[in-house]
């Protein structure tokens, strides 16, 4: 006999459309507007950064040059409880994809970069990657130069970044739940007399390019994160739904 | 160091991340949880978080493992590592893991036939394509076949 440990419910919101505007803001029919002028105030609070850019990459629109992909992020926030349970809201159709540089021109990841021609360097409709009929929303920041490959220096692109994402979080806690295009339900479940297993996943917590963040307030997002380096690399273990909640943040 | 952009798992792999939605759909499986371990610099370091990582695991009584890593080359040694240290507690292992002809193990021992290649390019070299090599639905499927069958024949023996 199963015993459910708790439920996580996540609620998806398609985005049909992606447009530059006034200001920027998200509706649950499906539209987006981006304001890139939101970046002087964001980059103020980060010295390690020397400039950054929003662009709108339009589904199909991929013969472009990019910097290395350092991350693609979802863009969800937690409306009820915390990570792991209760529930979470969503953005499908649109995904986030953090790049960096410096000044110097070197490109924030040492081994196997990725910067090139957008086409040629991402491989869509995977699981961490977009689908071919998503938008994409570029965030990519030059660092100031030597910064390209200094922890301080990639942190702050990933924060500056999470900043940019919180602004559509806080809209979209307040989106009416059962307006959502999705919606999806996972428990945590004992399955008792079954084989006991684990799934270990071994991450990167190396240095600067090579980190992960744990524990973050909100899903896939970097504040209240703890890295894996300052932990000391040891394991740490979380429930399905916690992982399923976003509970790990990239930090390459 | 090899964590290339091709086998590297982004943020949003984790959210939708195919080897947790295969082993937890599984009903002959009971998923304890999920373990995250780092890939720490220092040799010693690198040896000790997989043994705490299978301390861990045979404190919870697990019958099995499914063990993956996103990066190549010098994580191997934390990698290889942990395999035997579960093994040698009587704990099954399978993984995943970027082999093809560039990534093979740099170190090998005698507990690493469960692990399963991820390389998905003809010539078995990192394609520096994001996503291009990364863990799918069924490469997860195999290394849950395989760990199943792993501990079948545990049972069988014993």
């Amino acid at each position: 006999m199963e015993k459910d440990l708790r439920r996580l419910v996540i609620k998806a919101f398609h985005i049909k459309n992606i447009e530059e505007g006034a200001e920027n803001r998200i509706s649950p029919s499906g539209t987006m507007t981006i304001d890139r002028g939101i970046l002087e105030a964001i980059l103020k609070k980060y010295p390690q950064i020397d400039h950054a850019d929003i662009q709108i990459i339009r589904p199909g629109d991929r013969d472009r040059y990019t910097n290395t992909m350092m991350d693609i992020i979802p863009i969800s926030t937690k409306v009820l409880g915390k990570l792991g349970e209760g529930i979470t809201h969503t953005l499908t159709g649109v995904y986030v994809i953090l790049t960096g540089v410096d000044t110097n021109g070197k490109q924030t990841h040492e081994f196997g970069s990725s910067e090139g021609i957008l086409r040629d360097k991402l491989c869509l409709n995977r699981a961490g990657t977009p689908g071919n009929q998503d938008y994409i929303i570029s965030f990519d920041v030059t660092l100031k130069a030597g910064m390209g490959q200094e922890r301080e220096g990639v942190l702050a692109a990933h924060r500056a970044c999470d900043e940019f994402i919180r602004i559509f979080r806080m809209q979209m806690k307040k989106f009416r739940g059962e307006a959502c295009t999705e919606r999806h339900e996972y428990h945590d479940v004992v399955r008792p007399g079954k084989k006991r297993v684990l799934i270990i996943k071994q991450v990167a917590g190396q240095g600067a390019m090579y980190d992960t963040s744990l524990f973050a307030k909100e899903p896939s997002g970097t504040e209240g994160g703890r890295s894996i380096i300052d932990m000391g690399n040891m394991p740490v273990l979380v429930t399905p739904n916690e992982y399923r909640d976003g509970i790990i943040r990239s930090m390459q | 160091m090899g964590i290339g952009p091709s086998t590297k798992e982004t943020s949003l792999h984790h959210f939708r991340d195919p080897l947790l939605d295969i082993v937890s759909a599984d009903e002959e499986l009971d998923l304890m949880g999920i373990i995250i371990v780092g890939t720490p610099d220092d040799n010693e370091d690198k040896l000790l978080v997989g043994e705490r990582a299978a301390v861990w695991a045979e404190a919870m009584r697990a019958d099995g493992a499914i063990i993956s890593t996103d990066g190549w080359g010098n994580s191997d040694v934390d990698f290889a590592n942990m395999a035997e240290q579960l093994e040698t507690r009587g704990i099954c292992v399978t993984g995943l893991k970027f082999q093809g002809t560039v990534g093979k193990f740099v170190v090998t021992n005698d507990h690493l036939s469960g692990i399963l290649d991820i390389n998905k390019s003809a010539e078995g070299v990192e394609t520096n394509m994001l996503g291009e090599n990364s863990v799918t639905a069924l490469d997860a499927r195999k290394a849950t076949a395989l760990l199943k069958l792993k501990m079948r024949n545990r049972e069988k023996k014993e």
